[in-house]
Parts: C-alpha cells; sequence; structure tokens
C-alpha cells in the first residue's frame, strides 16, 4: 500500500532531509513513525501525500508513483488518502456537517451521496450530534474527531497523520488513537501515524519506524520504543 | 441556482468591499478615460475619412490647352496616375458661376457677373484621391503634365490636420492599453488579498483533493466582477454625458466634415466595449494572481 524503495529527499536551500529511506506498508497495517524534531517525519508526510518530490528513489502509494505526478494529477491523486494535521485545519465560518460535506463536493461528489456519507463518518468519530457546531465551539479533541471524519469521508485506502495528538493532553490523545484504530479496524483503512508521544507509542503497540537525522534507525515489528539514552 | 464559484466570487468581492472598491474604482477611472478616448478616436476616425473624402485638387487647365481633344488628353493622363479614384470635369463658365455664387449678396453678384463675359477663369479637372495621405505625391504628378497650368489643393494645413489627428488616436491606443495594464494589474493585487485571507481554505481545497481550476474558478470570478462593477459608472457616465454632448451641439462639431453618430446606437456599443474590457481585465488580473500563487504548489 505504501513503498519507500531508497528515498532520499534534500530541500531547494541544501537541507538534507532523509536518507535512503526503505519502507514497505501493507494495506489495513497501522504504523508509527517516530523521531525527535528535525528528524525528517513531516518531510516523508509530504513525499507521501505528493505535496514533495524524493530527490532521489520511489513512493509509491497505493500503486502510484506519486513523485512522478505532474503538479496537475496531484489533486487527483490525494482523492486516494486521508492526511490529518496536528493543527486540525478546519474552515473556522463553516460548521462540522459543512466541514466535511466541503471536502466531498470540492471533489465533486453527487450532493445526496454527500450528505449520507458526512452523517456516517460523523456518527464513526462520534459527533452525530455536533453537526451544527462550529469549530470554534468545540474542544481540541473534538476538533481533531472532525478533521479525522473529513480525512475519511471519501474512503481513503490510506490515512497519514502528522502527530494527530499533538495538541492534546494524553487523556484525549488516548481517545483519538481508540478511534483512529477503530477505523482501521472497521473500514481497513491503512494508517501511518507520526508521533513524537512516547507514552502513546507504549501504550498503543504497533509497528513503529524510528527516523533520526533524517535516516531509519529502527523498524520494530513489535512495537514499542525506548530512547537508547536512556 | 448560481453556481459555486459565482456564489464565492460575489463573497469574495463582499468579505474584501475595501479592496475590492477600490480596484473597482481603479477599473472605473480607467475605463472612463477609455470612454473618452473611444469616444474621440471613432469620431476621429470619421472626421479623417470625411476630410479626406472632401479633399479633392483642382487641376488648373491652361488657356492654350482649353479645346476638347487637349482636355480629353489631360483627363486621361490624370486618370492613369495611381490613386486616383475620380476625375471631374468643371468648365470655364461653371467656375464662373461658382466664383459668383461664393457672395451672399445679390446686389454684388450683379456687379460681378458682367465680368462673365471676358471670363478670367479656366477650365479645370476635380480630382479625388482613394487616400488623403497620397494627396501631395498625387498632386505633384500631375503637375507635371502637360497643359496643366496649376495644380491646388485644400493645403498643407488640411494635410496636417488630418496627420496630426492620425497621431494623437495612435498615442490614444497606447494610452488605453497602458491604463488597461494598470488595472489588470491591481485587480491582481486585490485578489492576491483575497488568495492569502484564504490561505488557509486553499490548503484544505489542496489537502483533499480540489483540482487547481476548482480553487482558481472564485478567484477569477471575483476579479471578473470587480472589473464589471467597475465598467457600470462609465457606462452611465457614457451614455449620460454622449447624450448631454450630442444635444448641446445638434450633433455637429467644427463643420458639418465632423458630425457626432447617433447617441442610440453609438453610446451603447461603446458601453459594451466598455463592459466588456472591464470584465477581461478583471478575469486577466485574477487569472495572474492565482496562477502565480498555485504554479509552485503541489
Ligand atoms: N520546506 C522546507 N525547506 C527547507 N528545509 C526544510 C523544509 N521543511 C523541513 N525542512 C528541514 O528538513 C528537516 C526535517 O524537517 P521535518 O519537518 O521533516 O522534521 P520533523 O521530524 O517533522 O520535525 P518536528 O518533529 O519538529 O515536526 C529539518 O532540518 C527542517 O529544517
Ligand atoms: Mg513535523
Amino acid at each position: 500500500m505504501i513503498e519507500c524503495t531508497h528515498v532520499y529527499k534534500k530541500y531547494k536551500n541544501g537541507t538534507n532531509a532523509l536518507y535512503d529511506i526503505n519502507i514497505s506498508v501493507e494495506q489495513g497495517e497501522f504504523i508509527y513513525i517516530i523521531g525527535p524534531t528535525g528528524s525528517g517525519k513531516s518531510t516523508l508526510i509530504k513525499l507521501l501525500d505528493g505535496e514533495e518530490v524524493p530527490t532521489k528513489g520511489v513512493v509509491k502509494v497505493v500503486g502510484i508513483d506519486v513523485g512522478s505526478l505532474r503538479a496537475s494529477q496531484v489533486p487527483i491523486y490525494r482523492r486516494n488518502i486521508g492526511v490529518v494535521f496536528q493543527d486540525y485545519r478546519l474552515l473556522p465560518t463553516k460548521t462540522v456537517f459543512e466541514n466535511i460535506t466541503y471536502a466531498l463536493e470540492v471533489i465533486k461528489m453527487k450532493k445526496p451521496q454527500v450528505r449520507a456519507r458526512a452523517k456516517e463518518v460523523m456518527g464513526v468519530v462520534g459527533l452525530g450530534e455536533k453537526g451544527n457546531a462550529f469549530p470554534h465551539e468545540l474542544s481540541g479533541g473534538q476538533q481533531q474527531r472532525v478533521a479525522i471524519a473529513r480525512a475519511i469521508a471519501n474512503r481513503p485506502k490510506v490515512l497519514i497523520a502528522d502527530e494527530p495528538t499533538g495538541n492534546l493532553d494524553p487523556g484525549k490523545s488516548d481517545e483519538i488513537m481508540a478511534l483512529l484504530e477503530r477505523i482501521n479496524k472497521r473500514y481497513g483503512t491503512t494508517i501511518l501515524m507520526v508521533t513524537h508521544d512516547l507514552t502513546l507509542v507504549n501504550k498503543h503497540r504497533k509497528r513503529t519506524v524510528v527516523l533520526e537525522h533524517g535516516h531509519i534507525v529502527a523498524d520494530l515489528a513489535e512495537g514499542g520504543y525506548v530512547r537508547h539514552d536512556q | 441556482m448560481i453556481s459555486r464559484p459565482i456564489k464565492e466570487g460575489f463573497r469574495g468581492v463582499g468579505r474584501h468591499w475595501g479592496m475590492a472598491l477600490s480596484s473597482a474604482i481603479a477599473v472605473t477611472i480607467t475605463l472612463t478615460i477609455i470612454s473618452i478616448f473611444l469616444v474621440f478616436s471613432w469620431h476621429l476616425r470619421v472626421f479623417t475619412k470625411n476630410i479626406e473624402y472632401s479633399m479633392k485638387i483642382a487641376v488648373i487647365v491652361d488657356e492654350k490647352y482649353e479645346n476638347e481633344a487637349a482636355e480629353e488628353k489631360i483627363r486621361s493622363q490624370i486618370e492613369q496616375v495611381e490613386g486616383v479614384k475620380a476625375v471631374e470635369f468643371s468648365s470655364k463658365e461653371a467656375e464662373f458661376q461658382y466664383y459668383l455664387d461664393q457672395y451672399d449678396d445679390a446686389a454684388m453678384r450683379e456687379v460681378m457677373a458682367p465680368f462673365g463675359d471676358d471670363n478670367p477663369m479656366n477650365d479645370a479637372f476635380y480630382v479625388e484621391v482613394e487616400d488623403g495621405d497620397l494627396i501631395e505625391v498625387i498632386s505633384s504628378q500631375i503637375r507635371e503634365i502637360d497643359g496643366v497650368e496649376k495644380v491646388d489643393y485644400g493645403g498643407q494645413t488640411t494635410v496636417d490636420v488630418v496627420s496630426a489627428m492620425e497621431t494623437i488616436r495612435r498615442v490614444g491606443v497606447i494610452f488605453v492599453a497602458a491604463l488597461s495594464i494598470l488595472a489588470i494589474f491591481l485587480i491582481q493585487n486585490t485578489i492576491k488579498l483575497t488568495i492569502s485571507a484564504r490561505q488557509d481554505e486553499i490548503t484544505i481545497m489542496r489537502n483533499v483533493g480540489a483540482t487547481n481550476g476548482f480553487i482558481r474558478a472564485p478567484f477569477v470570478w471575483e476579479g471578473m466582477i470587480i472589473g464589471f462593477l467597475g465598467s457600470l459608472l462609465p457606462i452611465a457616465l457614457t451614455i449620460w454625458g454622449y447624450m448631454a454632448l450630442y444635444q448641446h451641439t445638434q450633433g455637429i462639431v467644427f463643420s458639418a466634415l465632423f458630425n457626432l453618430e447617433k447617441p442610440i446606437p453609438f453610446s451603447l456599443y461603446i458601453s459594451g466595449i466598455l463592459a466588456l474590457i472591464g470584465i477581461v481585465v478583471g478575469y486577466i488580473g485574477s487569472w495572474l494572481s492565482v496562477t502565480k500563487y498555485l504554479r509552485w504548489k503541489r
């Protein structure tokens, strides 16, 4: 489902962000990408969602060579994946329901289907009652649920999350984890989640890829991670 | 039902109505000036055509050649000169009558009439040319023909006036083009503001897979709406101003050569052109702005 082979990324300003990255993720897998700040986690996400192009190597997602897509093809490719960020990125002037339907209207889905999908995913994330609320009326955890609902509304095969719990307290983080696990089970969505939160990684054990200075330093199938300087 | 990009376009205008207003005003000023130039240069064209049309070369025949055979020869030689459209003969009697007719005063005409017995006039040809610019060249060629005593035309001043007006018209065209570019630039900047205000939304659209065309559409509509709004006042001014000008002058300026077009449909044509320029300027400005913003984004 996700296939990175010998991927290097050097930014235009000369910063080397990733070196020889090799990752293979099967359909339905749930994996963590962890590492200290500046280790290249977000860069990897940008390569996966087509925002950046690898300097060397091949990034394949759902069978598509993402790096070789023309700029005009990238939006169409993105319809295959859902992306969630630390800062939620909801439209403040739209209600919860509208935020979700908006994402579907943008890709020109038919009206009745849009409404049905929006209702469904609001149920999945447990916000069935909050459709008419505006983002600022919700807690951080609830806002992130809306973002997740929006990301999965188009039933993507892959869900990519860049520190989705970065702004949340441990209790709320656990709830988001539980939600992601539910989505992973229910829809068989492949999930790749970047996180800083080692407590979370150790509590909800999954395959864990560790990045440091742009290199993969560990790929632990059983999960759990102990810092080697401790 | 109005489609989404148009609705979003209007919303964009409303959201930054201050900026939208100022660039609409820029369009308004531009289009007002364009309107004046359009009206001016259109009439200049008509005027120039009229002058050129009325400019005839008077060819005075030498007394010694005043017989049918010689004059027939002169006529055919004139007709062979390139750029000559028509040649008309006028006998010395007709010439004298024309001279008499110049007097408004009947008494004066009576005093002058006897001079016709020993007619001081010569036979003449009146030559129409195809293009006013050629009048000088053609005149000098006709002057060379045997039996031609004198060649006269409206004079250098007329030619100079025509070419000066033509120059003004050309400068006007350049001026109008420069103003349009300025208006495009202003709209481009307004749309840039809307874009930066909606940056988050654009980012989100990109994340969920909206195409560039889809993202671009509302901004382009916004630009076209601003351009169109900017054209409304100039259109009103044109229709009203032109009506007033027409009524005030009775449709004639300077001389009968310079007729004003009838306000309807002329001012409506100009209005149509203004609206079109406004919309096109808005389209180009906003298109440039969005394209510039999206160019490096994947
Ligand atoms: N657009 C960019 N242009 C140039 N350099 C960049 C760019 N984005 C990131 N970098 C650099 O690439 C390296 C990796 O950055 P990245 O954002 O991938 O790290 P990260 O692991 O996500 O860090 P964090 O945990 O703080 O989010 C850093 O040195 C960063 O400064
Ligand atoms: Mg990051």
